[in-house]
């Protein structure tokens, strides 16, 4: 072998091998994605939707309890978790703009959203549980309020970065107060990238689990009281799935693709959101 | 003066992706051991013809050749050309300096080892002639081993400049070597363009006219993608035979 | 940015609030901290620090507690889905930015990013209920039968090949980090200049001597740091790996064996514990996990900055 066809040789293997890494990874995609729909489609049923469990070992019941606990608690974070974020994002893209204190709570708010998510449930158990006695769905949505926070504040900076700075400049030279020329001026510009960043947080939050397990814990009955346990998609798939009933397992399975499609669609959504803005 | 025949481009028409028509029905010819540049206003087509000569633009798909290119009588457009010891002979330049990202040694020594040349003497002694022959080797003799980065423009741009000789190419393409370089960098890099002629073939791009007077022997106007003239750098400067390539040579537009 | 002279007082009051929403995230960073070391302080009253972090005890009914179990098994999980998920990831990211014609890279990249977008609880019991008998039946059995036998090689193969242990939670969380760590790479990939991948080429390079010389020592910085941003978050995951690990706190060379990782406990025993001692040596792990990975998401950081930096000079 000459060294070029060494080389061509070399070349070609690297190339191939990459080229079976990326195949690998959406065979994953593909075997994990099947699974979850092949599994819960087989379970879904209306049932699913409209009734509660029913008690351990008897066929039957649904998820209803866990559907709207989710929803009441993830509604709950999102209320709590949007406007601290963008209102933090805002502080550091404007008022704070350049100054090293924006740069800091930046770092800071990146590192934020990677601190393990059971640790924010040990900090809000001390915090939300611990005083009042028990477990509740408020502590549940603050959780994971924390973790959407840094998520929706980054996003925002980042995408009022992205406002040409003469846009204010313009809107100054009319006389507008600053925080008009932000409300009136600059959301309207980033305001798709900010609602990306606020479909993307909600999608990653919508799918936690282990802050919950001892926040809002779980709750087999019906309840829509966010200060006593509520039930959540997420925690059930967990106790469903470790537990030793074989309609549990499908349930859980029919709780994953009902939550699998929910975040898809959110973050596909988000993704063709802001393209569509930014082509 | 008429050497021999070293490139020759046989009614070349080049399509982007896309379908755009970028070089139209091209033809010229280039001669051993000498300096030929190709002037024209932005988007002429000037680049994009230097990139047919080493195939660059087969690194982006949907590109598209039609004619010839000859080199060495060999047409290099042809789909079994090897792309790998066609551009090892045929080196470019670009227009800002692209050092890799190693030591100043082992910037040169890159293509001799691409080629399998290992020996550490024989790769000391060719990366020193390379050096040399750039005009570089005084000023960085003693920090072979620090960063190419750490180097000036004009000093990374002869860096570029030795790396590319020290395969010894038969044709070294210039793609606007000086544009990004202040006038004492740019002068040296045009003298050492005279020296090098003597032993490559040197097509070089530029947008300042007065630097394709200073050192080209053969001129090409290209306008719009097509070829207006080309002939002898004096014959272009001082009498033109075409209308649009006098307009441009006197500053009248551009 | 010359303003109005007099500030408008709802302008102040914008500014004060976004302040304070802002500084929300220092605030929750402080608390955690705070909360975490005043919730652990009978147990590092109890057991110290440094005994704490070497024992191998977790027994709550002699309520004698050590970290050791749980940081081995979160540090070897951690590390062996790293050696898995490194070099697929890198590879899809060459895959994407240098091989894949031009109509795949937007539907390839998306497919990745989607996947890094399933929650870990998907992962976890996909990982029980599909993966878990394939370990035990066809992989485990072959790897014992191929490596169980050789000197070294063989202690990490030992055992009954159950499909719960420390291989298939490292397989799992492996697969989790890779959509993670191949964009983060290809993201740095995308940083090298084409005009220097176009001068390599120039002098006649393949596409992977490009790869090779020059876009990955061009990138590393990037690449390095995302590697360190993956190993932080898969430091701290937790339903990926709390399905398929067992939550058995001892330490074992046997990767067929199965294990504890700090969440994995805290995700089993935290709600359960029935006692001050046991609660506060939870919260004790809790911060010894938030330590951990602050460190290693810090010096991820730097790196990104680092080759932020660096490029945009």
């Amino acid at each position: 072998m000459t060294r070029e066809q060494f080389r061509k040789a070399e070349g070609f293997a690297a190339l191939a091998l990459s080229t079976l890494a990326a195949l690998g990874g959406l065979f994953w995609l593909v075997f994990i994605l099947g699974d979850v729909l092949v599994h819960g489609l087989k379970a879904l049923s209306p049932t699913l939707f409209l009734n509660d469990p029913a008690p351990p070992g008897v066929e039957g019941g649904g998820l209803r309890n866990a559907f709207v606990g989710q929803l009441l608690i993830t509604t709950g974070a999102t209320l709590i978790g949007v406007p601290v974020g963008v209102l933090g994002g805002t502080f550091l893209a404007e008022y704070a703009r350049g100054k090293s204190i924006s740069h800091i709570i930046s770092v800071l708010a990146d590192i934020m959203v990677s601190v393990p998510s059971i640790v924010i449930g040990t900090f809000i158990y001390a915090v939300l549980v611990k005083p009042v006695g028990h477990f509740n769905g408020w502590a549940g949505a603050v959780a994971l309020a924390v973790i959407m926070i840094p998520v929706v504040l980054r996003t925002t900076e980042d995408m009022l970065s992205l406002v040409p700075w003469t846009l204010r400049e313009a809107a100054f030279a009319l006389g507008a107060p600053y925080y008009k020329v932000i409300t009136q001026v600059v959301y309207r510009g980033a305001a798709t990238g900010i609602l990306t960043g606020i479909l993307l947080s909600i999608a990653r939050v919508a799918g936690e689990t282990a802050p919950l397990l001892f926040t809002s814990f779980n709750n087999s009955f019906f309840s829509l009281d966010m200060k006593q346990p509520v039930s959540s998609l997420t925690v059930t798939i967990f106790q469903y799935a470790m537990g030793p009933y074989d309609n549990w397992h499908a349930q859980a399975w029919a709780a994953a693709f009902v939550i699998t499609i929910f975040i898809l669609v959110l973050t596909i959504s988000g993704r063709l959101l802001i393209r569509w803005r930014y082509k | 003066m008429a050497g021999t025949l070293e490139l020759e481009v046989k009614g070349l028409d080049f399509y982007y992706s896309g379908n755009v028509h970028a070089l139209k029905k091209i033809n010229l010819s280039i001669h051993k051991n000498e300096v030929t540049a190709l002037i024209g206003p932005s988007g002429c087509g000037k680049t994009t013809l230097l990139r047919c000569f080493n195939r660059m633009h087969d690194l982006y798909p949907g590109n598209r050749y039609q004619g010839e290119v000859t080199f060495q009588e060999e047409n290099i457009l042809s789909s079994g050309t090897d792309l790998i010891s066609l551009r090892s002979r045929i080196g470019m330049v670009f227009q800002k300096p692209t050092p890799f990202p190693m030591n100043i040694f082992d910037n040169i020594a890159y293509g001799l080892k691409l080629k399998g040349i290992r020996k550490r003497d024989e790769l000391s002694e060719r990366v020193e002639r390379a050096l040399k022959h750039s005009a570089l080797w005084d000023e960085v003799k003693d920090k072979l081993h620090a960063s190419a980065y750490a180097l000036s423009g004009g000093q990374q741009q002869r860096l570029v400049i030795a790396r590319a000789l020290a395969v010894d190419p038969e044709v070294l393409l210039f793609d606007e070597p000086t544009s990004a370089l202040d006038p004492i960098s740019t002068s040296k890099i045009e003298e050492l363009a005279a020296v090098l002629k003597k032993e490559v073939t040197i097509v070089i791009v530029t947008h300042n006219m007065q630097q394709a007077a200073r050192i080209s022997d053969k001129t090409g106007f290209l306008m719009l993608g097509e070829l207006i003239e080309f002939d002898t750098t004096e014959k272009i400067f001082t009498a033109p035979s075409e209308k649009l390539t006098e307009d441009y040579v006197t500053g009248r537009f551009g | 940015m010359a303003r109005t002279a007099k500030r408008n007082p709802v302008d102040t009051f914008f500014s004060i609030i976004t302040g304070a929403a802002s500084f929300s995230v220092v605030v929750l960073i402080i608390g955690i901290l705070i909360v975490l070391i005043s919730e652990s302080s009978l147990s590092i009253g109890k057991f110290g620090i440094w005994r704490f972090l070497v024992s191998t005890d977790w027994d709550p009914v002699r309520e004698s507690f050590g970290a050791l179990t749980n940081i081995y098994g979160t540090v070897v999980t951690t590390m062996l889905s790293l050696v898995i998920a490194i070099p697929i990831a890198i590879g899809i990211a060459i895959f994407i930015t240098e091989i894949s014609p031009n109509f795949l890279k937007g539907p390839i990249g998306a497919a990745i990013e989607l996947l890094a977008a399933i929650p870990s609880i998907i992962y976890g019991m996909w990982g029980l209920f599909t993966l878990s008998p394939i370990m035990s039946r066809y992989i485990e059995p072959f790897l014992q039968k191929v490596f169980g036998g050789l000197p070294l090689m063989g202690i990490l193969f030992q055992g009954t090949p159950m499909g719960i242990d420390i291989l298939t939670a490292s397989v799992i969380l492996s697969i989790m980090i890779i959509p993670f760590t191949a964009s983060i790479s290809r993201d740095a990939f995308n940083l090298t200049p084409e005009v220097v991948k176009e001068s390599a080429y120039a002098l006649g390079a393949t596409k992977w001597e490009v790869v090779k010389n020059v876009v990955l020592p061009y990138s590393k910085l990037g690449v390095f740091g995302g590697i360190v941003l993956s190993l932080g978050r898969a430091l701290g995951e937790t339903m990926a790996v709390a399905f398929v690990l067992g939550n058995d706190h001892r330490i074992t060379t046997s990767l067929l064996d199965a294990a504890a990782t700090i969440t994995v406990t805290l995700a089993n025993e935290f709600a359960e514990a029935d006692k001050d001692i046991y609660l506060s040596s939870l919260f004790y792990l809790a911060l010894v996990l938030f330590v951990m990975s602050f460190v290693t998401l810090a010096i991820a950081k730097f790196f990104l900055l680092r080759a932020e930096k660096k490029y945009t000079r």
